[in-house]
């Protein structure tokens, strides 16, 4: 956090000077205000006859003074802002770019909702920290302290009545410190699970609408609201305690100081507008007390929030970035060694064993299997999506943990089995595969992924607006807009997970066909569960529980494996004897 | 479906392209706004009373101890020190009721902002679960997220921490000029230049404020927005290595973020320093004109110390209405995007019909539907369902397929035309009713991260083990899920990276078969399964799904070939009507779609 800071120590510095100046004025003015009195007014010195230019020429002092007192104000205020905003801007920034590279396993540690909450809400509280120190607890520190120095200078009597009262002042704040700091984090974590609610209700709404499950869900957010309105409340019950506390403590000073006052007027140490004065800055300690009450709360706050912000800011990735560049003579190789693999934190589950297969670049290989056997777990790994358990991935004959990320992860495009659209225009959602694509590299794509006959048909082309969850789009569309932008890619190696299984067999049978004829030199793993979305495929592996079952082509295999030939009966069988062929 | 123009209206904050904040920057609205939040005052009154009462305890006491403290100087500025301890007595006295009254006031205003809060949360909760289908797909989830928790969280802040400033900053007003004026009213009217003043300033700064915490709080839920789509599509972030470009965009609006904010915050602290300017030149008016009075001789003394701590006093609540100022301008604006929510109509769900007994016959009769004005997704379609059917809807990609699905859960409404359920029409039929016999397993999953029994009983709460696990045999996940370290009791994480598509569409079959609904949509619903798999869940279906209907959206032939009825669709019409072999034998559009299928497995 401390880094963060150092960036603005010219406005950490300039914020309580600028401060300092206000309170000092502030301070001035109770000083004045007695001479007023006591001179202008009373006229003490001059046998208790008043002097009016007096009063006027130290009110106009005091005006100016003022006016001092505020352009400090506003610039400490000015300065103060800056420090904290654009203190949390960078943390902002920071933590958004952590997360943006944080690995799949770790983000999963994190819930959405938690991950939002720590961007936005974590984040406004650490800034309201930082503006409150530098600012509010400045300048509340600084007229306790001078309030005490002007007072004790007055008549140190008055000291006796302060030594009584701060031990006291001090022992309370420590108090509801201690006691309040634990529970601003289980708030920050209640907030979460409400944003968590929401977050599955609104983007799963359809599935909320269809099992009825409306009563429910207001419910189960009825409960996360109440935890979380429960845990509020216990913090300002909490604090509810401390200001009348602080509040009696230095009331009863003022009573002490009056008292003590009359003594010392009496063996006329002290002056009547002495006092006056003394009662004035022990109003203004008191009302800085309150305000330092109304700041703890902050800094208990922000501490808490910055805690959860640097668990994402601390947040190592598990999977680091290699050294190679990626510049390899071969072009599309791809070479699993001996890998097992098992999900981190389901060890006892393992989902590959002992895979060895080599793919040739140029080759065009898919991958069968039932469901949960392995298949995107596999090309997952390619582009390090997860690391292996134990064994090897080599793209290119280089381990993929010897390459940078990026290096590695520009040599692969994949096209999701939940082909992702995001909030923009086709056309932008197929550039991502390639930001520099111009137009025409973005409608060949869009060509070989049979994405342009719908495309043209929409009202505004590529320039159609889709939503988030691309609900415009049929589940066809999306995948096709998907396996444009891997094609717009470019990369050598080209994985389709389950990218196809909304299409018609037509679609993709030309999408297979335009995609040998355009792009040959492309390395293809096809993960599918169609015969029809194979059986080109130079070679088919069918998975089985983790390992190789069968690999061959679609002949080869129709002939030696059973597991295949039961895919296709699956498939074809029935049909192709009711049809007769 | 087709992309709509009118998304352009509610343009989601997302990343790129002109930005709308339009739809919540209505100046005009926030005396309708604060009309609107006093109502949730309004249910809460007694509490609101009560706080009230002490708050004004709060106030008179301390106005008047001030009055003792100038007693008390009085005493000792003419040496009657004999009197002091009785004063400071009832000192003492008023004091400890002011800080019993303080400590209540805090808590009354605590269990008071918190039920407010609650209440309105709930509400807005429940607006927003029974928004139509469209308003969620049009809108950025970020941005209502945040609407329920930075804004609603910045109007819970003011009112737990303002009100009572709010409050007793009036009344001390109202208080201390009614003591002044009965001390001497030509030195009070001199005060009332300071409340002009103020009020002057005010104004002048409130204007500047409140549109940019208005900006600030729409920046913020498009920066929600930001993180909550990348975030759920950060596998595409990652395999498109655009981790940079992202971070870039977010940076744009955290940026702006900032500004706005600077501006925002300046705006608000300057009001404290210059509230006491003018508070402090309203105190040298009063010095001046109050030792001219007391040079000849108008008022004593202790009037004028009286009056000097009024003066004081009277800067203290103008002072904390300064500081809370920005608090309430940012809630003011929370408000208004809260209730630009809850001013979105709700589903119509005015149907009453029970479906106790229907059999399951549906019936589509000239349908036309268009998501968006002029662009007809389906056309005049007809289509009758016999109870226990199974029926499938083939069709290239954009036919229209998921519409009919759309229209007959009633997630979007007929334009024209009407569907009906044994012949009713449904949208006679109580909505819930409707829903609750109708079963749909989705395109994309969507699990919730619960265990899996809660996702798997989330169709049938009452459902018992046996009958989940029986749900869960029948679409072939038991086995998967008992391999799970927790078996039925295994958390699952919101994005589920641990789980393939294949496995997640598994386990929402099972919780549709769970649901026992009359009729069972699947829409694309095994795309992401085996044949093999897919083909003994379809065997075991057999049975559930005797007597009742079933309607089956696939591309994979296989998945729909013994259906009773296939539907061939193209561009919002039907083209072909048939089971397998009648369509075959026809050699029409269905024997081409086959045929793709078949030859290519014929090599």
């Amino acid at each position: 956090m401390w880094k963060y800071l150092k960036k603005y120590w010219m406005f950490i510095i300039l914020a309580p000077l600028f401060m300092l100046g206000e309170v000092s004025m502030d301070l001035l003015q109770p000083k004045m205000m007695s001479k007023i009195v006591d001179e202008g007014v009373l006229g003490l010195s001059n046998n208790n006859v008043g002097n009016l230019d007096i009063v006027i020429t130290t009110g106009l002092q005091m005006v100016g003074v003022l006016v001092i007192g505020g352009l400090c104000g506003v610039l400490s205020g000015v300065f103060a802002t800056m420090c904290s905003q654009k203190f949390g801007n960078d943390i902002r920034k920071d933590a958004f770019g952590k997360i943006m590279k944080l690995p799949f396993e770790q983000m999963d540690d994190f819930s959405t909702g938690s991950l939002i909450t720590r961007v936005t809400n974590d984040i406004t509280q650490l800034q309201n920290l930082v503006a409150q120190c530098i600012r509010g607890f400045v300048r509340t520190i600084l007229l306790f302290i001078g309030g005490i120095i002007c007072m004790l200078k007055l008549d140190l009597d008055f000291g006796v009545v302060i030594a009584c009262a701060l031990p006291l002042i001090l022992v309370c704040v420590i108090y509801f410190i201690a006691k309040a700091n634990p529970k601003f984090s289980i708030l920050q974590a209640k907030l979460d699970r409400l944003n968590n609610v929401m977050q599955e209700n609104v983007s799963g709404s359809r599935v909320v609408k269809a099992y009825t499950k409306e009563e429910y869900e207001q419910k189960r957010f009825e409960t996360a609201n109440g935890e979380l309105v429960n845990t509020q409340l216990d913090v300002l019950l909490l604090f509810s305690y401390m200001t009348p506390i602080m509040n009696i403590i230095l009331n009863v000073s003022v009573v002490a100081v009056i008292w003590v006052g009359g003594i010392e007027v009496k063996n006329a140490a002290v002056t009547p507008g002495d006092v006056m004065a003394a009662v004035t800055y022990i109003s203004q300690i008191l009302n800085a007390v309150m305000r330092m009450t109304m700041i703890f709360q902050t800094v208990s706050r922000g501490v808490a929030s910055g805690k959860r912000v640097e668990e994402i800011l601390n947040c190592k990735p598990v999977i680091a970035d290699g050294e190679f560049a990626g510049k390899t003579k071969v072009k599309g190789k791809i070479e699993f060694k001996d890998v097992s693999f098992s999900y981190p934190g389901m060890a006892e589950e393992t989902i590959l064993e002992h895979f060895s297969l080599t793919i040739q670049p140029g080759e065009t290989l898919a991958i069968m299997g039932e469901t949960g056997c392995g298949k995107s777990t596999l090309v997952n790994l390619i582009p390090r999506f997860f690391d292996v358990t134990k064994g090897q991935v080599l793209v290119d004959d280089v381990d993929v943990k010897q390459y940078k990320l990026q290096a590695l992860r520009d040599k692969i495009a994949i096209a999701l089995q939940k082909s992702e659209i995001f909030h923009m225009t086709i056309g932008e959602n197929i550039a991502w595969g390639n930001p520099e694509a111009d137009e025409k590299m973005l409608e060949h794509a869009a060509t070989t992924a049979q994405a342009m006959e719908f495309i043209h048909t929409k009202p505004e082309g590529m320039h159609t607006e889709v939503s988030q969850s691309g609900t415009s789009l049929s589940g066809g569309q999306k995948q096709r807009v998907a396996i444009s932008r891997a094609i717009l890619k470019g990369a050598e190696i080209l994985i389709f997970d389950d990218a196809t299984s909304a299409l018609d067999l037509k679609t993709e049978a030309k999408l297979y066909e335009a995609l040998k004829k355009d792009y040959p030199y492309m390395t293809k793993i096809i993960v599918a569960q169609r015969i029809a979305s194979v059986k080109d495929a130079d070679r088919i592996v069918v998975m089985e529980n983790g390992s190789i079952a069968a690999c061959g082509s679609h002949e080869e295999l129709l002939e030696n494996s059973s597991i295949y030939q039961d895919i296709y009966d699956s498939q074809m069988k029935k049909g192709g004897e009711d049809d007769g062929c | 479906m087709a992309a709509s123009p009118s998304l352009n209206q509610y343009k989601i904050p997302g990343m790129r392209g002109p930005r709308n904040q339009g739809s919540v920057e209505k100046p005009k609205e926030s005396k309708r706004t604060l009309r609107r939040l006093a109502a949730y005052f309004g249910n809460e009154w007694l509490m609101l009373l009560a706080l009230l009462a002490t708050v004004f305890v709060v106030v008179v006491c301390s106005v008047y101890a001030p009055k003792q403290q100038s007693v008390a100087i009085d005493c000792i500025s003419e040496g009657e020190f004999q009197k002091l301890p009785e004063i400071l007595l009832i000192m003492l006295l008023i004091y400890g009721i002011h800080s019993i009254c303080t400590l209540l006031q805090s808590r009354f205003s605590a269990v008071l902002s918190q039920k407010i809060i609650k209440k309105m949360r709930e509400d807005l909760f429940s607006h927003i679960v029974n928004l139509p289908v469209s308003y969620l797909d049009s809108h950025s989830h970020g941005d209502i997220m945040s609407r329920m928790t930075n804004d609603v969280e910045n109007i819970s802040n003011t009112v737990s921490q303002s009100l009572s400033s709010l409050f007793s900053g009036v009344l001390t007003i109202i208080g201390t000029v009614g003591m002044m004026l009965y001390l001497c009213p030509k030195l009070a009217l001199l005060s009332c230049a300071t409340v002009l003043l103020t009020l002057t300033a005010t104004k002048f700064l409130s204007l500047a404020m409140r549109s940019f915490y208005r900006k600030r709080q729409v920046l913020l839920g498009e920066l929600n927005g930001t993180v909550e789509e990348m975030v759920s599509g950060y596998k595409t972030v990652t395999a498109y290595n655009r981790q940079q470009a992202v971070v870039e965009e977010f940076e744009k609006t955290s940026d702006e973020l900032t500004k706005v904010g600077i501006v925002a915050e300046v705006l608000s602290s300057s009001m404290g320093p210059i509230m006491n300017l003018i508070n402090n030149v309203g105190f040298v008016i009063i010095a001046a004109f109050g030792g001219y009075f007391a040079v000849n001789g108008i008022i004593s003394i202790g009037i004028i110390s009286a009056f000097i701590v009024y003066a004081k006093q009277f800067g203290r609540p103008i002072d904390e209405l300064a500081q809370i100022y920005g608090q309430i301008q940012t809630a003011i604006a929370g408000a208004e995007r809260v209730f630009a929510i809850m001013d979105e109509p709700c589903e119509d769900k005015s149907g009453s019909l029970a479906m106790e007994d229907a059999t399951g016959i549906i019936t589509f009769k000239n349908v036309d539907f268009s998501y968006v004005e002029g662009r007809q997704v389906l056309h005049d379609f007809n289509l009758e369902v016999q109870a226990g059917q199974k029926v499938a809807l083939v069709g290239a990609t954009g036919s229209g397929k998921t519409t009919v699905v759309n229209l007959l859960m009633r997630f979007y409404d007929v334009d024209s035309g009407e569907i009906q359920i044994d012949g009713k029409n449904i949208k006679d039929i109580a909505c819930m009713e409707l829903r609750k016999n109708t079963a749909i397993v989705l395109q994309d999953t969507v699990l919730f991260a619960d265990t899996v029994r809660n996702n798997l009983k989330y169709s049938r709460t009452e459902a018992t083990d046996e009958e989940m696990e029986e749900a869960a045999k029948m679409s072939h996940c038991h086995n998967m899920i008992k391999r799970l370290k927790k078996g039925y009791n295994t958390v699952l994480s919101g994005e589920g990276y641990n789980l393939s598509a294949g496995q997640r569409q598994l386990l929402s079959i099972a919780r549709a078969f769970l649901a026992k609904p009359k009729i069972l949509i699947l829409d694309e619903a095994t795309s992401s399964v085996d044949t093999r798999t897919e083909k003994k869940i379809q065997d075991a279906m057999v049975n559930l799904m005797k007597n009742r209907t079933s309607l089956i959206i696939a591309h994979r032939l296989s998945t729909i070939r013994d259906a009773d009825c296939i539907v061939v669709m193209d561009q919002g019409r039907i083209v072909e009507k048939g089971n397998h072999e009648e369509l075959l034998q026809k050699k029409g559009r269905y024997y081409e779609l086959y045929m793709t299928q078949f030859s290519g497995n014929a090599t």
